[in-house]
Parts: structure tokens; C-alpha cells; sequence
């Protein structure tokens, strides 16, 4: 008789329900990537209500965890997942609020739009949303190589972010637009803390599994 | 390069942390080589190595039947009251080893004072029960009688609750105040070690706490070994803890270490509620 099967279901249960918050965090992210197309700016306030909804979902796997803690004194492996539980959330949820944030600088964008930098911040979020994906299959499955991959694919972003930032700074010598080259900046930046928060989480993945802290950053 | 480094190494698992030897710069009260110990043909230890620190708490956790009560009754000799039992291998306090015939037992064990799970006060007053060992000591002048009453009483947190009634029968008082009118019990002789054998499972949660808070601050004077069923406690009091499982040490580390990540899957089992 497994004498706390009870109590590890409600472990799954909460691994499942920070499993789902990072799907539909990915989901809010790709969709305020979709909204530098002008045309598509009715699902702003769609996006922008959905992270509210987002947000109490991370509080409730932190009410859980924490009366999980509470009811059940969890230690070493089980203490670790509820832990990570609750860090994995919450850096999820900074992803959301970086989704909005890119959503609010794209709207303050005038007509200026170079097709060039929008196709290279596309290119950062794509593999930032590889990373998050990857990041979340890790968690699910306790898969160790998968964490580590996620830290090279990290190191891409920030090797784009680089490119990235030095091409505004010649084009803001060459053209009037500092305002909207500030906000691709922005736009830039928040796609490359994305992909940090995506590091954090193989960060986390890997103290859950060996107990031991990693900076891949 | 060098996060790459950090990033190979990140799946290694292998880990030298855990030791049955202590490495700080600490002396060691007790040093066990090879213990083996036989009841009849049942053998209840194996092989058990370890050394325990001076000063500090040594929590020794395992299921029923593992060995751990026998543990620390060999620590004083206690076992070898029972006829069937036979040891192989050293154990060595304070360097001396306690199996040579040399090595008096009643001196050991006058360093080597021991607080069982029941309360067990002598039909006596609360003064009598604290003076009886240095009373057989030879200790007659009863100012310095006095003196470690209410030394042993302070040292054990029960003076100010008993100073006014020293005099009455220790079976007036609660379940808690018995048990550390034992530890006091003990301390009057100036001991060096304190073996506690589940000192709180009869215990309420309260008189449960106060001892713990007690057991914290022997440590500055003693060093103590408890055996305990209550992972809780071993992970609040205790510096270092041993996992004992079918009378061999599966697992001895630093308590933060076992109850955060442990080594071994079994002492992993045991701390999170699997098994025991």
C-alpha cells in the first residue's frame, strides 16, 4: 500500500496545473507577437483581459503549494517540487506581464515599421517560444538534456539580441524615428527576458530534480 | 566557456558529499569501527562506521527493527545486560574503547548518561530523584547537594516550575516535567554524552517542544545522540543525521542534507512518509 498516494496525487495535480498556466502563457506571448501586424489589433483587449486570468491562476497554484506545505510538511524531493512549483509559476506569470508589455509598445508604434527588425524580434520570439515549450516538456517529464538545451538556445537569443540592438542604434543615427526605434528596443529587450525567464525555468527543473542550483543564464 | 562547464557537469549526479566521517575540525565524542552486534543468531547491526561529533546533535532515524534503540544502547554498554547478545568491531569514546576490559563501565557510563522514551523518575521527591547519582558518587555535603540541584534543575528548564516543591514525590508532576526531572537526573553527575531514546513520543506537543528547546541548548555542554520516530524533529534539533535501515546506516550526512536532497533513494523513502 503506497501510504501517501493521496498526497501524491495532489502533487501531480499541481504540476499539471503549472503545466497548463505555461501553455496558455506561451499562447498569450505568440499572440501579442501576432499583434505587430497592425491588422490584427481587435484581440488587443482579448490578450490584455486573458493575463488577468492568468495571473489568478498563479495565485491559486501559490495558495495550494502553500497549504500543501502547510497540511503535508513535505521534504526533500517533495519539498523540492512544491518549491519549484511555486518558482516556476511565478517566473510564468513574468512572462505574461512581458507579453502585455510588448503588446502596450507595439501599440505606441506609429507607421514606422522596418520590416527587417520586426522579422528579427519574430525570429528571437520564435526560438524564446522553443525555449518555453522545450522548458515546459522538461518540467513534465523530468528530462534533464532537455533543461540543458534549453541554456544553448538562450544563448542565441542573446546572440540576436545583440545584433538586434546594434542595427537600431545605426538605424537611429540614419533616421528620424527615435520614439518608434525606442519602442522596438523595448520590444527587443522583453523578448530577450523572455527567453531568461524561459533559462530559469530549466534553472528550476534542474533543482528539482538534483537539489542542486545551476546558473545557465 | 565557463557556463558551458557548469553545463556538463550539471548532469552528473555523482556526489562525495555524503561521509560517515566527520571532516570538520571538530573533536569526536564517539567513533564506531565495524560494529556488528548478534541477538542469538539475529544479527541487529551490520557493519555500522561512523563517527559522532563532540557538542552537537546526532539524530539517529530508521523504522522499527532497524537497529537504532541497539545502537544506542551499545553506545553505554546497555546491551550487554542482555545474555544472547554478541559484537564484533570498536567503538571508541573519547578515544578509549568501551569493549576493553580495562575501560570500567561505570565510568563510562557516568559520562555517558541516558534518557529513555517513558519517564522513568525514581517513587522519590524531586530532590532525591537529582541527587541520587552523586549521592552513590560519594557526594554527602549537602550545600553542594543543594547547589547541583538547582544546577542540574536550570540546565534541565525545570527549576523555576519546581523550586517551591522540591520536596514533593516526582510522580506529582506532569508527563514533561518527569521527563526532564530524567535529563536533570542526568546531568547532576556531569556527563559528557546524552543518549536519548525517543525522549518525547509519550509526550504532548508542548512538552514535546520544550524539550526540543532544551536538547538545544545542551548542546552547548554536551554532545547528544536521540533516537527518534518523529522526521520532524530530527530535522529541527539535530546537526547530523543517520538513516538506520535493517540494522545498517544507509545514509549519514548533515541534517539539512537529508531532509533536502538525500543521497540514497531509501533514506529519500523514509523522510518523505513512504516507508516505516
Amino acid at each position: 500500500m503506497n501510504v501517501r498516494s493521496t498526497y501524491e496525487q495532489e502533487l501531480a495535480s499541481l504540476q499539471d496545473e503549472v503545466f497548463n498556466l505555461g501553455k496558455e502563457v506561451i499562447q498569450t506571448f505568440e499572440r501579442a507577437m501576432e499583434l505587430l501586424d497592425k491588422g490584427k489589433g481587435h484581440l488587443l483587449q482579448d490578450i490584455i483581459d486573458y493575463d488577468k486570468v492568468i495571473n489568478k491562476k498563479e495565485l491559486e497554484i501559490h495558495d495550494k503549494a502553500t497549504l500543501m506545505i502547510a497540511k503535508q510538511q513535505p521534504v526533500a524531493t517533495d519539498l523540492r517540487t512544491t518549491i519549484v512549483a511555486l518558482k516556476i509559476s511565478s517566473d510564468l506569470e513574468r512572462v505574461g506581464d512581458l507579453s502585455i508589455d510588448i503588446i502596450k509598445a507595439s501599440r505606441r508604434m506609429t507607421a514606422f515599421q522596418p520590416e527587417h527588425k520586426i522579422e528579427e524580434m519574430r525570429e528571437m520570439a520564435s526560438i524564446a517560444v522553443s525555449m518555453l515549450d522545450r522548458a515546459l516538456s522538461a518540467y513534465k517529464h523530468k528530462d534533464l538534456m532537455t533543461a540543458q538545451q534549453i541554456a544553448v538556445l538562450d544563448d542565441k537569443v542573446d546572440a540576436k539580441y545583440k545584433m538586434f540592438v546594434r542595427g537600431l542604434f545605426a538605424m537611429s543615427i540614419e533616421q528620424n524615428e527615435i520614439e518608434n526605434i525606442a519602442q522596438l528596443a523595448f520590444i527587443g529587450r522583453y523578448i530577450e527576458r523572455i527567453a531568461d525567464y524561459a533559462t530559469n525555468l530549466a534553472e528550476w527543473i534542474v533543482y528539482e530534480q538534483n537539489g542542486q542550483h545551476f546558473d545557465l543564464n | 566557456m565557463q557556463s558551458e562547464k557548469k553545463r556538463d557537469t550539471m548532469l552528473q549526479t555523482e556526489d562525495n558529499r555524503s561521509t560517515n566521517q566527520v571532516k570538520k575540525e571538530t573533536s569526536n565524542v564517539y567513533k564506531v569501527d565495524k560494529l556488528n552486534l548478534w541477538y542469538g543468531k539475529d544479527q541487529a547491526l551490520k557493519d555500522i562506521t561512523l563517527d559522532i561529533p563532540e557538542k552537537t546533535v546526532t539524530a539517529i532515524i530508521g523504522p522499527s527493527g532497524c537497529g537504532k534503540s541497539t545502537f544506542i544502547k551499545t553506545l553505554n554498554r546497555l546491551t550487554e545486560m542482555v545474555p544472547i547478545v554478541k559484537t564484533s568491531g570498536e567503538v571508541y569514546y573519547r578515544d578509549n574503547n568501551i569493549f576493553n576490559k580495562k575501560f570500567s563501565v561505570e565510568k563510562l557510563r557516568t559520562k555517558v548518561g541516558m534518557v529513555f522514551q517513558k519517564p522513568n523518575p525514581f517513587p522519590k521527591s524531586i530532590y532525591e530523584n537529582v541527587v541520587y547519582g552523586p549521592r552513590i558518587h560519594g557526594i554527602k555535603d549537602k550545600k553542594v547537594l543543594d547547589e547541583i540541584v538547582e544546577r542540574s534543575l536550570k540546565d534541565a528548564a525545570l527549576w523555576d516550575e519546581v523550586k517551591d516543591r522540591l520536596k514533593e514525590n516526582a510522580f506529582g508532576l506532569s508527563g514533561g516535567q518527569q521527563q526532564r526531572l530524567c535529563i536533570a537526573r542526568c546531568l547532576a553527575i556531569e556527563p559528557d554524552v546524552l543518549l536519548m531514546d525517543e525522549p518525547t513520543s509519550a509526550l504532548d506537543p508542548i512538552s514535546t517542544l520544550k524539550i526540543e528547546e532544551l536538547v538545544q541548548e545542551l548542546k552547548k555542554k554536551y554532545s547528544i545522540i536521540i533516537v527518534t520516530h518523529n522526521m520532524q524533529q530530527a530535522g529541527r534539533i539535530s546537526d547530523r543525521t543517520a538513516f538506520f535501515l535493517n540494522g545498517e546506516v544507509v545514509e549519514y550526512d548533515d541534517t539539512s542534507n537529508i531532509f533536502s536532497s538525500p543521497q540514497d533513494q531509501r533514506t529519500e523513502d523514509y523522510v518523505s512518509g513512504r516507508f516505516g
